[in-house]
């Protein structure tokens, strides 16, 4: 892509979240929302397949009504109390309003719908943005009005979202559609804990941005669309494929890995909140989506020869793996001993 | 004053009249029974005798069938989904190289498939479709006609398609057939010499898209003996209503609809095809991803 371009497009994203997550005002909260939409839409339209011209599409018609849902909360909130200031929004048709658009911006269910079909249409990079960057406003926005928001809805989001994300990724072959179901139900897990302790929610989205961020740069360093492609990818860089495994691992979350670390604070959390059969059922649905990033570690790094395998074995490069992603991976994986130093940084 | 008030009252008297009269002209052709938008009808076009909102039946107990069907439909779909991808076990995803997708042994094969010639927009060929003997493949067979429709709008003409039925699913929701494990298409055929051509459509979400389609031709030979023809999806190009686009896109293979084949070779005669069945290849010799250029072309220099 034209690299003038590509600069006015990441730094309108960087422009746009910036703006969002630092405002006190409506407005200029829903501005930086706006920035951020219009500016992924080439991103993901890069390269004009038919294909991703439809993510593009799909994205903003869902985005802009999202927008246009806030906007409309906001001034609700604005002519029944008369103010303006985010973390002020006490009226409760706003907030119900709020939290509709936040979960269409976010992807919870049950406005997931365009997320798996935005983040397959769209390049491995471009997919990282829409999982990471993308969810940090609507998150901030979350985050600052947590008070006043309805905990009932807000957990029957999360426990839908968890229960879908986990059911609908069960079958998946394409790996950007499985990354999409992953996403939403590690949405769910930062919904329920929002109203209780919102630095929970917010240390679960970093723990998670960075893990996708891992996996996603993986990806696209061994250029992997499709499960039967994955299968072949120790032949490129073995290294790379068994810490996929283990950053895979830590995504879903099982015990000695970063990944668990939010999920066990969270159940702690809604335990001491008198909320535990909350706790067993989004533990257990979460049960769900271990089961298909268990799928994708075993296609990863357990089908070697004799297993023939499907696709066209692959050259091994000799590149050297970027620094970025060796850093992401080891915070990914060993990140849970020093998990009081975390407590006292959130 | 008095003559500003006549003015006025007259204004409104003679306004009143022409609205009637225009009201009148507008309600025309909603009293009359044709369609709103347009009453030329194509020739190939049978005349529409009955309106679409009286086929409308109300009847409870075909309801209640309808409901049964679909949800015996659904519960198949949900196994279906616990077994794993596509209905299959996740070993067979993983390690499938060959599958099968329409083989004609019987009438019920033959009603997948739908058979269509220029007699839509007013042409002559004809097309018919049976099966082979002792029911071993499809026999799609016809006259083309090149005669263009003397509708004054019409410039060329002649041609003669089968294509494959989209599938739907429990409550008429779109199906989708998912090759992307495979790089080939594989057709035993035996013809007569004349060129196909094989088209792919994928799924249209916005309606931008829904002309587009992904063709390549299939050259026959004439002998007794059958074929076994391979295309690669990679040879695929994207045309638009029938226009070769510029931008060229390879075919994504998640998401395919219907497969059709065409003859359009603007030769006036008969032409016949046997197809004993369609099934799909993971040709590991092939290594091509795309025969397009995919880079800009049009650079400024």
């Amino acid at each position: 892509m034209n690299p003038q371009a590509n600069l006015i497009f990441i730094a309108s994203l960087l422009l746009g979240t910036t703006i969002t997550i630092s405002s006190n005002h409506w407005i200029t909260a829903w501005m930086g929302l706006e920035i951020n939409t219009l500016a992924i839409l080439p991103l993901i339209s890069k390269s004009h397949h038919p294909r991703a011209i439809e993510a593009a599409t799909k994205y903003f018609l869902t985005q802009a009504a999202a927008s246009t849902l806030v906007l409309f909360s906001s001034m609700t909130n604005a002519w029944c109390t008369g103010q303006w200031d985010i973390t002020q929004l006490t009226h409760p048709t706003s907030c119900l309003i709020l939290t509709s658009a936040v979960a269409m911006k976010l992807g919870l269910v049950p406005f997931h719908f365009w997320f798996p079909e935005v983040l397959q249409g769209s390049p491995l990079t471009t997919g990282l943005l829409l999982s990471t960057i993308m969810k940090l406003p609507p998150i901030t926005l979350l985050y600052m009005t947590s008070p006043s928001l309805n905990p009932t809805l807000l957990t029957t989001l999360a426990i839908f979202s968890t229960a879908l994300g986990g059911w609908m990724g069960l079958n998946q072959t394409q790996v950007r559609k499985i990354l999409a179901f992953s996403s939403i139900s590690h949405l769910g897990w930062m919904a329920i804990i929002i109203i209780y302790n919102p630095k929970l929610t917010l240390l679960n989205f970093y723990l998670y941005t960075m893990m996708t961020a891992a996996v996603f740069l993986t990806l696209n360093t061994i250029k992997v669309l499709k499960l039967s492609t994955l299968m072949t990818t120790w032949t490129k860089i073995p290294s790379l494929n068994a810490m996929l495994l283990l950053t895979l691992l830590s995504l879903a979350g099982l015990p000695p890995l970063t990944g668990f670390l939010p999920k066990w604070l969270i159940i702690q959390e809604l335990t001491k909140q008198d909320m535990a059969p909350a706790a067993m059922l989004i533990s257990l649905l979460s049960l769900l989506s271990l089961f298909f990033y268990l799928r994708l570690a075993y296609c990863t790094a357990i089908t070697l020869p004799p297993h023939t395998t499907n696709h066209m074995k692959q050259w091994r490069t000799n590149k050297p793996t970027n620094i970025t992603i060796a850093m992401l991976i080891t915070m990914s994986i060993m990140l849970l001993p020093i998990s009081p130093m975390i407590f006292a940084a959130i | 004053m008095a003559l500003a008030v006549m003015l006025l009252d007259g204004a409104s008297f003679h306004s009143a009249c022409c609205r009637h009269k225009v009201l009148l002209s507008s309600l025309g052709p909603l009293l009359s029974n044709s369609k709103l938008y347009s009453s030329y009808r194509r020739p190939g076009a049978e005349p529409e005798k009955k309106l679409s909102w009286q086929n409308a039946d109300f009847s409870l107990k075909k309801s209640i069938d309808h409901l049964k069907t679909h949800l015996s439909l659904l519960k198949k779909e949900t196994q279906d989904y616990l077994k794993g991808p596509g209905g299959n076990p996740l070993s067979q995803h993983l390690l499938e190289q060959t599958r099968v997708l329409w083989q004609f042994r019987s009438q019920e094969d033959l009603n997948k498939w739908v058979i269509s010639s220029d007699v839509e927009i007013g042409g002559k060929s004809k097309v018919y479709i049976k099966l082979g003997r002792n029911n071993q493949a499809a026999v799609l067979y016809g006259t083309l006609n090149t005669e263009v429709p003397r509708d004054g709008e019409t410039k060329y003409s002649g041609y003669c398609s089968m294509k494959s039925r989209p599938e739907v699913g429990s409550f008429n929701r779109k199906k989708y057939y998912d090759w992307s494990n495979f790089n080939s298409l594989y057709l035993r055929v035996r013809g007569d010499g004349r060129p196909w051509m094989v088209n792919i459509y994928t799924d249209p979400y916005f309606s931008h898209q829904k002309d587009d389609l992904y063709s390549y031709f299939m050259f026959t030979r004439g002998g007794p003996y059958w074929e076994e023809i391979t295309i690669p999806f990679s040879k695929f190009f994207l045309s638009s209503r029938g226009r070769v686009q510029d931008n060229q896109h390879p075919v994504w293979l998640d998401k395919v609809r219907t497969l059709g084949f065409t003859i359009g070779d603007k030769v006036d005669g008969p032409f016949q095809l046997e197809i004993d069945f369609i099934g799909l290849l993971n040709d590991r010799a092939h290594k091509e991803k795309f025969a397009y250029e995919v880079y800009d072309k049009n650079t400024p220099v």
